[in-house]
């Protein structure tokens, strides 16, 4: 009896490490395709910083929303400071 | 009773012996003689090899900003053999993709093929409610598709990725390699519901490198902006520039107009991809004259202040070539010939040169007319160059001040960045650095002294004080630099006298130098003169770059 109650103990021990194996295993390819998925959301959101970043756009908004006009850049004055 | 019994038992252990004898020899025959082939069954339904595309580089200006990104997009494939409805599934692809209904169903009705597009990197989105539908037939997988979120800017610069993510233009091209990557592989064992169980062996992919640029995105949307507003204004056919950092050889912009989305660029005709500024030539006109004052002054046979008495017209073998604008005779120091664009100056100084061991065709090879800068963008031109052993006795009349001879804008405006750097030739170059690899060796060379740059860029500041290139002057800064006006030459011999490239190209601040611009407009209508023409664009330019650079007057 205690010899059989020990066989199935071990068998028993088999099957829990070859499940665990497997779970781990799905587990991995499930990150795999969450990990695509965010490099994937990453590119997108970038994309559109950068897209919200162009002049062009920004200086349209500007006008647009704001009525700002980009300035004649020879209207900046410097001014000297003596120390 | 009991003899009975144990006879009904006895069959009945000799029935279940049977069974497991039958049931054991069966195990055993699967596990041996068939145990090959099923395995192999098994693992055709359950191993798949799967490729992970690399992810190809991100292309970022110099502040950082993206230009070319990789996106996710889904691919839409279809079986014909195993599409039951095709005009369902057209129509729902046409609703879903924006696509034609009738192109759908013929390419998926044709039952003669296993395998046929039917989009290529759709939106992800969109391919995701196609999907939802399961209809039969139709597969999906991921790509990586490329988009330049800054449209319209840099977009001859930075080419093109087509749809198998390969560079097949531009900057996309020259840096395919680094940009491109390795797709990994993978063999997996899936289990009937699809689910990854095991994974027998992976190869990881390296994702692409990214590549940091030397180019401004704002000084490069803005010199595009001004190049487009000259070739409107103008009604030119053309226009490009190219704005430098002369110290270090690195581009902050090089643009062209008529440009396009970058997006669209399989959609647009080859003749707008090309970036002029490396690929295409032009006869440079007076702007070629600093070669030949450069060459007489860096070896000793004139001073800037030597005088020569100029006749209106000079005879060079059977041609007689005069200033552009009518004069009678005139006294002209070294420096007024070139401030006033002398073209009989100019042949004047060239025969000079011409008596001397280092001539005008040596001045040229030493300033890199008639070679390739080496600038790490593709298609790079040599120009061209009339070897010294094929000039004839007209040529002296024509190479000095900027005919019969063909640049490209890049070798003219490093030509000009040296004299801006001292006297010494740096690589212009559009590539900062790749990955967190250190910045690669750039080609320097001195090919005038500092006190011949200094001397030259003097007359070249008199160029625009009280020359030709007024209209490039920037109220607060110093700027030095040169027009040129060049009758396009014709087909069949001679020079038109309806076409011309007209060009400016400067420095500022003159006694610092940090940004060199070259403008050119091409057949511009109404006016045709680089003073007039490109040089206004010039002083448009630099006076945006200078404020957004922060660079202080009065240097």
């Amino acid at each position: 009896m205690i010899w059989i109650a020990l066989i199935a103990v071990l068998l028993a021990g088999v099957v829990a490490l070859n499940v665990a194996v497997l779970q781990l295993n799905m587990r991995y390819d499930k990150l795999g395709r969450t990990k695509v998925d965010l490099v994937a959301q990453n590119a997108d959101l970038e994309s559109q910083l950068s897209s919200a970043a162009a002049t062009q756009r920004i200086q349209q908004q500007a006008r647009a929303q704001l009525g700002l006009v980009a300035a004649d850049p020879g209207t900046t004055r410097y001014i000297q400071l003596d120390h | 009773m009991a003899r009975g019994a144990n006879r009904r038992i006895r069959i009945l252990l000799f029935v279940f012996t049977l069974v497991f004898v039958l049931t054991l020899g069966r195990a055993m025959w699967l596990q041996s003689v068939r145990a090959q082939s099923l395995g192999k069954l098994a693992s055709g339904q359950q191993q798949q090899t799967v490729t992970t595309p690399a992810r190809r580089g991100t292309i970022y200006d110099r502040r950082g900003l993206q230009l070319a990104i990789g996106e996710q997009a889904t691919t839409v494939y279809a079986d014909p053999r195993q599409v039951t409805e095709p005009e369902v599934v057209a129509r729902a692809v046409g609703r879903e993709l924006s696509l034609d209904p009738d192109e759908i169903y013929r390419t998926i009705a044709d039952r003669s093929k296993g395998f046929v597009y039917v989009a290529r990197q759709a939106d992800p989105k969109a391919a995701a409610r196609l999907q939802r539908l399961h209809l039969a037939g139709l597969g999906f997988y991921g790509e990586e598709r490329r988009v330049y979120p800054q449209g319209r800017v840099g977009a001859s610069l930075l080419g093109y990725a087509g749809v198998d993510n390969r560079g097949l233009a531009g900057l996309e091209l020259q840096l395919d390699g680094l940009l491109a990557g390795r797709a990994g592989k993978q063999t997996v064992v899936r289990d009937p519901f699809g689910r990854a169980v095991d994974v027998l062996n992976s190869t990881p992919e390296r994702d692409g490198q990214d590549v940091h640029l030397t180019i401004d995105h704002a000084i490069q949307a803005n010199a595009q902006a001004e190049l487009w507003r000259a070739v409107h204004d103008w009604h030119a056919k053309g226009a490009n520039v190219i704005v430098m950092n002369p110290r270090t050889g690195a581009i902050l912009a090089m643009a062209d107009a008529p440009g396009f989305d970058a997006n669209d660029f399989s959609k647009v005709s080859d003749d707008l991809h090309r970036s002029r500024a490396v690929t295409d030539t032009y006869e440079p006109g007076s702007t070629f004259k600093l070669v030949t004052v450069a060459g007489v002054l860096s070896d000793g046979l004139v001073a800037p202040s030597t005088t020569f008495t100029l006749q209106p017209e000079i005879q060079v073998a059977d041609r007689t070539i005069h200033d552009a604008e009518e004069r009678g005779t005139v006294t002209y120091s070294v420096q007024e010939i070139l401030s006033h664009s002398s073209n009989v100056g100019a042949i004047t100084l060239a025969e000079i040169l011409t008596r001397q061991q280092r001539d005008v065709s040596y001045w040229i090879s030493r300033f890199g007319f008639g070679h390739r800068t080496g600038i790490d963008f593709p298609g790079e031109s040599v120009g061209i160059v009339l070897p010294p052993s094929d000039w004839t006795g007209a040529t002296i009349g024509n190479v000095p001040i900027g005919h019969g001879i063909a640049v490209t804008p890049m070798q003219m405006a490093a030509a000009y960045a040296a004299i801006a750097n001292g006297g010494v030739w740096v690589q212009p170059h559009l590539v900062d650095h790749v990955g967190s690899a250190p910045r690669p060796a750039l080609e320097h060379r001195r090919i005038v002294s500092r006190g011949v740059a200094t001397e030259l860029t003097k007359m070249l500041r008199d160029v625009v004080i009280e020359g030709t290139g007024t209209k490039a002057e920037i109220p607060g800064y110093q700027v030095a630099g040169k027009t040129g006006t060049a009758a396009i030459p014709l087909p069949t011999g001679g020079y038109s006298d309806q076409k011309y490239v007209a060009s400016f190209v400067g420095y500022v601040p003159a006694g610092n130098p940090q940004l060199l611009i070259l403008v050119t407009v091409n057949e511009p209508q109404g006016a045709i003169f680089g003073g007039m023409v490109a040089a206004p664009v010039f002083q448009a330019i630099a006076k945006f770059d200078l404020q957004y650079l922060g660079i202080l007057p009065h240097q």
